[in-house]
């Protein structure tokens, strides 16, 4: 065997030892340590990961300034795993004493049995209102007479433009403004007009529309159909004739060339870029043109497509873990009360907030894009609500997916979509059937 | 054999093709982000560091400093412990000749068929009981259990002579003193490169934080990058200067002991 | 205490650290993985389990969703095996026969497999975009028509390929060349004297002494091939249409979004079962071909 000239093995031995303690330690350093005795600790999960937690996080630490005996630590987590963590750190006893949940979700949190009622809350002094919010966001909140959380915001699905291709169009006010279009001939002449084989400003094509998350770009035509996910007896009804037609609509757009095909949150890359003159997308995804400089955008609601407007939506809603101490419980409360109460802050984040008296506060409508997309909140439809909502939503998804690629015709996709629903809703049945009398 | 000059060209070509994605991103880290995805320009504009200077700031959005603080202890704790642990096991069952420690060693090399996806969701539900979710613990402890360090370090023990062993016994030397005045040096270059696999892999782990860590400040560097990705829409520059930071301690390593990287590499591939 | 007693109790002794690790982190989760699969596990519910038998395995046979990701599986490994082998040894081979800055194509060559796959991922998914991606802006330059490489559910893994192949491929290369490098001067020589052209000389001298490692090759790639799971995540998240979903990634769906575990441990096992029938196989085969 050779030697190695100067290698030494316990030297690398206490190399690696040394970087261990001095990354562990600064880790600790940083990360522990922060615990201040006599505060009452509150723990606030969400999925904030994107700018709009830089804006909560602010609130949060004027919260905390103005309680000093209360300090709400903010912890973050993807929305793709947010709900199993969430769901698992919760019945673990380990989970966050406040969190955010999608108001489609909780179905499926209230099943794991840690979210508790807040209608308290919305009585006495000092109550937070019920009568400010919209009644059918507190019907969607309510289950079996519990409140399950008190609704943040609302964020619906709209349209986004951008200013110069309008112009270009010639979708101008009289004053010479830009301007959205509004229904169906006006949507597809602007997507004939800014569909442009060589822009020489661009290297490539312009596109008139992209579609970014078809999942969602689909639910938002439903109700302006007449389409509903579940029927009264909660079967699924995606192949309903109304649904089929909101489909095909989208199948148009793909099969006459009208968007480029659909490809992983790409759609959105190409409007920020300045490539593609409309998207669809919820009002939060505002967080991010509002760190672009150099792009001018306007928001609108959806275009009227069907007979009727209309437009998918969700909230973020906070909810307060079940059997809290009584401490802890009145400081969640405060917290709850303090976030609801600042939501035009919020709301600047690129969000359209719950409370009906924020909305129509003068700041709130100097908010372009969060106003323009408020318009929508009479005519939106939430997901259902079903514990199984992710599976659910899957097999929509994958319809609407087969679909737009042109695999598939809207009929076959969505019956194969409604079948495979249906199974699922069968399974859950039977495997709890406690929920199910 | 003759050999063809056009063909070192041709390879120097092909070297470089799979160098350019480096090439690009090194310039596109430090383009606007508006520019970053230009395809018309490889080279940036007006050369701009903004995409560093966020990371040194370490944002709330993106705390990259506190993803490579885990990656590091992650990294150097779970090498620590796995080469600790092999060279232990290793010389117990072939140097100490320990009885059964052949049975021991075939269980082991054993279970090294057993897919590492098959052991994810009971690790899920092991470390939940043992409430190290969302610890780098996680992470560490699992991998500590690995069977490749102990197949490999035994299969290089046991080709090791044993008259120095012997010699230091009759001198008075104990066990633990031999081990680690005699056995370790002998396997120094084969326990580097099992330091370096160990860290490769533990550094580049990309399935189990993403399974085990919860909170963005558990976060190592991949899914910390896999994060861009994810949370409402991907910031190309940053996403493309964290990759940079993140490769750069691999490759470093890589650099300084790619002799016994590509010797056992090989000594493996060749031995079957 | 004899000597020899004593090196039993301090072999042991050094023994049991590593033994209780293995313990906790590899039999118990065998175990418990095998408790898994047979019942219907609800976290959410307090940690809830039923017996429910093999019905988690009958279910994954009638599940479209499981054939859909062992298509996706199967047609990666298929796509990937030979590419890696044949890439991977004409790279060793341009390599081996380079007379200056061999030691620098090989670090180049390994370089990109020093990537962690969300890097090498997002990277490529800009590489690939149809409308806005590099690779289609160099095609349509050069007055080609894009193609759709991820958009199009039989283009898609192919892709999926292409950039894993960019990604492993250097190590095979790596491996190929150091057992080139230990072929014998002497037996090329003598073929060359005996007048044998080069192809000759590689078809009946080079090839036969380099099966050995180029079937550790095949063995190892196709077993690490049935595990993929990041480079898809990444890239397509497993579209379109669930084209390029492979088993793990089902599996990892399955259990941590879909919320059930138990039927996510019967994946993971028929994952497994799929791996050994394998290695059983190509043992077979092997043992024939020498009986022969």
């Amino acid at each position: 065997m050779k030697r190695r000239g100067s290698f030494s093995i316990h030297g690398l031995l206490l190399g690696i030892a040394v970087l261990t303690l001095l990354s562990g330690g600064a880790r600790w350093f940083i990360l522990g340590g922060s615990a201040v005795s006599g505060r009452t600790h509150i723990s606030f999960w969400n999925g904030f990961t994107g700018p709009d937690g830089i804006v909560m996080l602010r609130i949060i630490e004027d919260f905390n300034r103005q309680n000093p005996d209360v300090e709400v630590v903010m912890q973050r987590i993807p929305w793709a795993t947010y709900y199993n963590k969430l769901t698992v750190a919760g019945s673990d006893g380990r989970g966050p004493q406040i969190f955010v949940s999608h108001a489609d979700a909780l179905a499926r949190l209230r099943r794991a049995g840690f979210v508790s009622d807040v209608s308290a809350m919305t009585q006495g002094n000092n109550a937070i209102e019920i009568s400010d919010f919209d009644p059918y966001v507190m019907n969607y909140l309510s289950m079996e007479g519990d409140l399950m959380g008190i609704p943040l915001d609302i964020h619906p699905q709209g349209l986004y433009c951008n200013v110069d291709m309008l112009k270009a169009a010639g979708f101008v006010t009289d004053d010479g403004k830009a301007r959205a279009p509004k229904d169906r001939t006006e949507f597809l002449d602007l997507i004939r007009k800014s569909t442009i084989e060589k822009n020489p400003k661009l290297p490539e094509k312009q596109w008139g529309f992209a579609f970014t998350y078809w999942g969602a770009n689909f639910r938002s035509l439903m109700p302006q159909f007449g389409g509903r996910f579940l029927d009264e007896s909660g079967n699924s009804e995606l192949n309903s004739p109304q649904n089929i037609e909101a489909l095909e609509f989208l199948q148009m757009i793909a099969k006459e060339n009208m968007a480029p095909p659909p490809d992983n949150g790409l759609g959105w890359f190409g409007y920020r870029t300045k490539r593609v003159a409309m998207v669809w997308d919820g009002v939060f995804m505002l967080g991010d043109l509002l760190r672009l400089n150099d792009l001018d955008y306007l928001g609108a609601p959806i275009p009227q497509i069907g007979p009727q407007p209309g437009t998918v939506a969700n909230s973020h809603v906070l909810c307060i873990k079940a059997n809290l101490n009584e401490k802890e419980r009145e400081a969640s409360e405060r917290f709850v009360k303090y976030l609801s109460d600042h939501s035009l802050e919020w709301a600047a984040a690129g969000q359209v907030p719950a409370r009906i008296s924020v909305r129509n506060d003068p700041e709130f409508k100097k908010l372009q894009v969060q106003s323009a997309f408020a318009e929508q909140i009479p005519h939106m439809i939430y997901p259902p609500r079903t514990p199984i909502i992710f599976e659910f939503m899957l097999e929509l998804d994958v319809a609407v997916e087969k679909v737009v690629r042109g695999q598939m015709e809207p009929k076959a996709a969505l019956d194969l979509a409604n079948t495979n629903a249906q199974a699922i809703i069968e399974r859950d049945r039977r495997e709890h059937p406690e929920d199910n009398p | 054999m003759r050999k063809y000059a056009s063909l070192n060209y041709v390879m120097v070509a092909i070297g470089l093709l799979f160098v350019a994605p480096f090439a690009f991103m090194f310039f596109a880290s430090f383009k606007r982000e508006a520019e970053v995805l230009r395809p018309e320009a490889i080279l940036p504009k007006a050369w701009d560091a903004s995409n560093y200077e966020a990371i040194s700031r370490n944002s709330v959005e993106a705390p990259i400093n506190i993803w490579f603080l885990n990656s590091v202890f992650i990294a150097t704790a779970t090498t620590l412990l796995v080469i600790t642990l092999a060279s232990l096991t290793a010389f117990a069952i072939t140097r100490l000749k320990v009885r059964g420690g052949n049975i021991i060693l075939g269980l082991i090399v054993g279970t090294m068929m057993i897919p590492a996806q098959l052991f994810l969701i009971p690790l899920y539900v092991i470390l939940r009981r043992l409430h190290l979710l969302d610890t780098p613990y996680a992470m560490i402890l699992p991998s500590a259990a690995g069977g490749f360090g102990v197949f490999m370090l035994s299969s290089f023990m046991r080709s090791l002579p044993t008259a120095i062993e012997e010699a230091a016994l009759l001198d008075g030397c104990t066990l633990p003193q031999m081990f680690w005045k005699i056995t370790l040096p002998l396997c120094g270059p084969s326990i580097a490169t099992l330091a370096v696999f160990t860290f490769i892999a533990s550094w580049n782990d990309y399935i189990t934080p993403l399974t085990f860590m919860e909170s963005v400040t558990n976060y190592t560097l991949p899914v910390g990058i896999a994060l861009f990705q994810s949370s409402y829409s991907t910031q190309y520059g940053l996403t493309i200067a964290t990759s940079l930071i993140a490769t750069a301690p691999l490759v470093i390593a890589f650099l300084v002991f790619q002799k016994q990287i590509i010797e056992s590499m090989t000594a493996s591939g060749l031995k079957e | 205490m004899t000597a020899r007693a004593k090196q039993q109790v301090t072999g042991w002794i050094l023994l049991l650290p590593y033994l209780a690790f293995f313990a906790i982190f590899v039999v118990v989760p065998v175990i418990v993985s095998g408790w898994l699969s047979v019942v219907q596990l609800d976290l959410a519910n307090a940690g809830a389990s039923k017996f429910v038998g093999l019905q988690n395995y009958s279910d994954a046979l009638k599940d479209n969703f499981f054939w859909m990701a062992t298509q996706a599986t199967g047609k990666y490994a298929i796509l990937m095996v030979p590419s890696v082998l044949i890439v991977g040894t004409a790279m060793a081979l341009g390599m081996n026969s380079m007379k200056r800055g061999r030691d620098m194509a090989r670090t180049l060559i390994y370089l990109p497999s020093m990537l962690n796959v969300a890097a090498t991922g997002i990277l490529w998914q800009w590489f690939f975009n149809n409308e806005f991606g590099l690779f289609n802006y160099g095609i349509r330059q050069a007055g080609g028509q894009g193609v759709p490489w991820l958009t199009d559910a039989n283009m898609a893994m192919p892709s999926v390929v292409l950039m894993s192949l960019w990604w492993t491929v250097g190590g095979t290369s790596v491996i190929v060349l150091t057992a080139l490098q230990q072929i014998p001067k002497v037996f090329l020589e003598a073929a060359a004297l005996d007048g044998a052209r080069n192809n000759q000389i590689f078809g009946r001298v080079t090839l036969p002494l380099l099966k050995p490692v180029l079937l550790f090759v095949f063995v190892t790639t196709t077993i690490t091939s049935f595990q993929m799971f990041g480079q898809a995540m990444i890239l397509t998240g497993g579209g379109p249409t669930f084209a390029t979903r492979g088993l793990v990634q089902f599996m990892f769906e399955t259990a941590f979004n879909g919320y059930r575990f138990g039927y996510g441990a019967a994946i993971s096992w028929l994952l497994f079962a799929m791996i050994a029938g394998f290695s059983v196989l190509q043992a077979q085969v092997l043992k024939v071909r020498e009986a022969k």
